[in-house]
């Protein structure tokens, strides 16, 4: 296979696994998302933003977060979610992620590291004007027992205060 | 029904609601909606009282920056040449133009980007581009920043007022001041931020937040019912309703989970590890104090307006953590009647080590922040209760909303008169005083006149 050939595969590869996930998650199956899709190794973050002048960067702020997940926690937000009493998400928000930009990049380890900016369009109950999230995804998806499970996400939002009423969602 | 005659001064007929229904726990809905009370909160409330800013650790060096609000209004709160903290409105004196571009930041000077006149970290002119022509023998000290009219701070906990009228930061904190001791004072060392503040905005009145933190613990058997199912919070919802409510001072208001007996097991400090909780001494607060900070589980309160505070066990992840010591403090910012942005920091005690910071702020993200099982279910209801309030419904049916419980013959909460602390103290926290006497301040700050201040100890009440 040309090296032309396998950044094709790879690319196509991919962008079915992460609109796979989106499917997941937009249809509400945060279980499934947890067990066949991510490591039990995870480390998802979201970090947090300010405004600072161009000198002093994007504005990330070193080891702060709007969330800092691994898979217990996660655990614990999905099993939140599927209690009789998670007011935040029943009725549940509809949420759809559109996924683009996707751009793997295969690691001498054989992790590969993948870019994708993801834009969120949320409305709960009868909202006209939606709640929109857009940002860019970094992460590293690694195959375990040849299966591609998301080993690291980091969710960089183009927002410093965020304007949705929480984080119950999954990005 | 209500007299639709008078539609101008609509702030005045709901505030005289509240007059006549604080005393039988009757508030009128249209406190958490309406557009004039939420003007006259600005100049009232916003305008007069202390508010917080910023804690001392997040600007430790000299030069060192953050931006923050006093109401709607942007200030610098910055730490000069001689270490000295100074509040700056965020204007210019020549035009008006914002001189303060970024959330934080260290600087020597101010320059404002429209004709460059610049200012050093007091506030003082110090220059403008061709001096001479544009501005030689005009006064430079004159043409300063405009400043807060008066901070103060206790406990590295930044306050401004911009009344110049206004008490001192300890005469209006009052009662408060005893309590705020026992959750930051706990040792020497004392407590500095974990990173900067979490910002979001939801849909809701600023003073659900402060209703909520002044002693709303009844909710969380129905609201936070999940944070049981998943582990969360080691204490169950009964027993963590056992504790004290007290109105510290007029409009400050608290609330404590404690044991009955004093040797009750379960969490002592909120939850502090026990290697940190031995560090806590009697050094720089009372004995009485102590023992209060280590009866309590859980600790919640407000200071008067928007700046509230809580400390208690959670985790995250309860499978794998157990419960520890969480403490946040946030402000509940007004952007408008419908519209409130949440600042949220994580603090903890300097003298913890790297992990435990670490442990504490994890279970804290997982809980209380925008993102935690906690917290992610509150704003749902108040976002639902400026709706109510901006309802022209409650207006025309001069919609009440209910504060009566712990009143006479209502519940089992009952006032005690053996509390160690200041302030008015009831047992059992089925009540609902704390919110009251966070309404009956309000009600004096909103009627009262430029210069006047209501009673800020209950003797003078
Ligand atoms: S407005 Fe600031 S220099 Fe003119
Ligand atoms: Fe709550």
């Amino acid at each position: 296979m040309s090296t032309q050939e396998s950044v094709v595969n790879l690319r196509a590869e991919i962008k079915e696994w992460l609109f796979r996930e989106a499917e997941l998650l937009d249809d509400g199956l945060e279980r499934t998302w947890l067990e066949d899709m991510v490591s039990r190794d995870i480390v998802y973050q979201l970090p947090l933003r300010q405004t600072v002048e161009r000198a002093r960067g994007a504005g990330w702020v070193e080891g702060t977060f709007h969330l800092d997940e691994r898979y217990g926690s996660l655990n614990s937000r999905v099993a939140r979610n599927e209690s009789a009493y998670a007011w935040a998400e029943d009725p549940p928000s509809r949420i759809r992620h559109f996924v683009t930009n996707v751009r793997p990049v295969a690691n001498d380890d054989g992790t590969v590291s993948v870019r994708s900016n993801l834009l969120i369009y949320r409305t709960r109950q009868d909202n006209v004007v939606p709640q929109l999230l857009s940002g860019e995804r970094h992460d590293v998806l690694r195959r375990e027992d040849g299966v591609l499970r998301l080993l690291e996400r980091r969710i960089l939002l183009d927002m410093t205060a965020i304007g949705t009423h929480n984080l119950s969602i999954f990005f | 029904m209500t007299n639709f005659t008078n539609r101008t001064d609509n702030s005045e007929r709901i505030l005289d609601q509240l007059e006549a229904g604080l005393p039988v726990g009757e508030l009128p809905a249209s406190l958490y909606g309406s557009k004039e009370i939420y003007e006259r909160e600005k100049r009232n409330v916003f305008g007069r009282c202390w508010v917080f800013l910023a804690h001392e650790s997040e600007i430790p060096a000299k030069g060192d920056y953050v931006l923050r609000k006093v109401g709607e209004d942007n200030f610098v709160v910055v730490r000069d040449e001689q270490g000295e903290i100074n509040v700056l409105f965020d204007a210019c004196r020549h035009r008006g133009v914002q001189i303060c571009r970024a959330d934080s930041g260290n600087t020597s000077h101010f320059r404002c980007p429209y004709h460059g006149w610049t200012y050093d970290t007091k506030g003082n002119l110090i220059g403008a581009p061709l001096w001479k022509n544009a501005f030689g023998g005009m006064d430079k000290s004159s043409n300063g920043l405009a400043g807060a009219a008066k901070v103060g701070s206790k406990h590295g906990l930044i306050f401004a007022t911009l009344d110049p009228t206004a008490p001192s930061l300890d005469d209006y904190l009052g009662g408060m001041g005893w309590y705020l001791d026992l959750v930051f004072g706990l040792n020497e060392h004392g407590v500095e931020v974990l990173g900067a503040p979490q910002r979001f905005v939801i849909d809701a009145n600023w003073k659900s937040g402060a209703d909520n933190f002044s002693g709303d613990d009844y909710h969380l058997g129905t609201l936070h019912k999940s944070v049981w199912e998943i582990g969360a919070f080691p204490v169950s919802f009964q027993d963590n309703m056992m504790g004290y409510h007290i109105q510290a001072s007029p409009g400050h208001s608290l609330s404590f989970s404690m044991a009955p007996n004093d040797d009750e097991p379960g969490p002592k400090f909120f939850g502090y590890p026990e290697r940190v909780a031995e560090t806590f001494t009697s050094e720089r607060i009372s004995e009485d104090q102590l023992n209060v900070a280590r009866r309590s589980r859980v600790f919640v309160g407000n200071v008067f307006p928007n700046f509230s505070i809580l400390a208690l066990p959670m985790t995250e992840d309860g499978a794998n953590f157990p419960p520890t010591a969480v403490l946040t403090i946030r402000t509940w910012q007004p952007v408008s009647e419908g519209k409130v942005e949440i600042w949220n920091w994580f603090c903890a005690y300097k003298n913890m080590t790297e992990e435990e910071k670490q442990r504490s702020y994890r279970a804290g993200l997982g809980t209380f922040s925008m993102g935690g099982s906690f917290e992610m279910d509150d704003t749902e209801p108040w976002i639902t209760v400026a709706r109510t309030g901006r309802s022209t419904a409650a207006e025309v049916l001069d919609f009440k909303l209910n504060y009566q419980m712990g009143m006479p013959g209502i519940g089992i909460g009952h006032p005690v008169d053996d509390w160690a602390g200041p302030g008015k103290a009831f047992w059992t926290r089925y009540e609902e005083g704390v919110q009251r006497n966070l309404f009956k301040f309000y009600l004096g700050m909103m009627k009262a006149e430029p210069g006047q201040w209501p009673a800020l100890t209950f003797d003078e009440d």
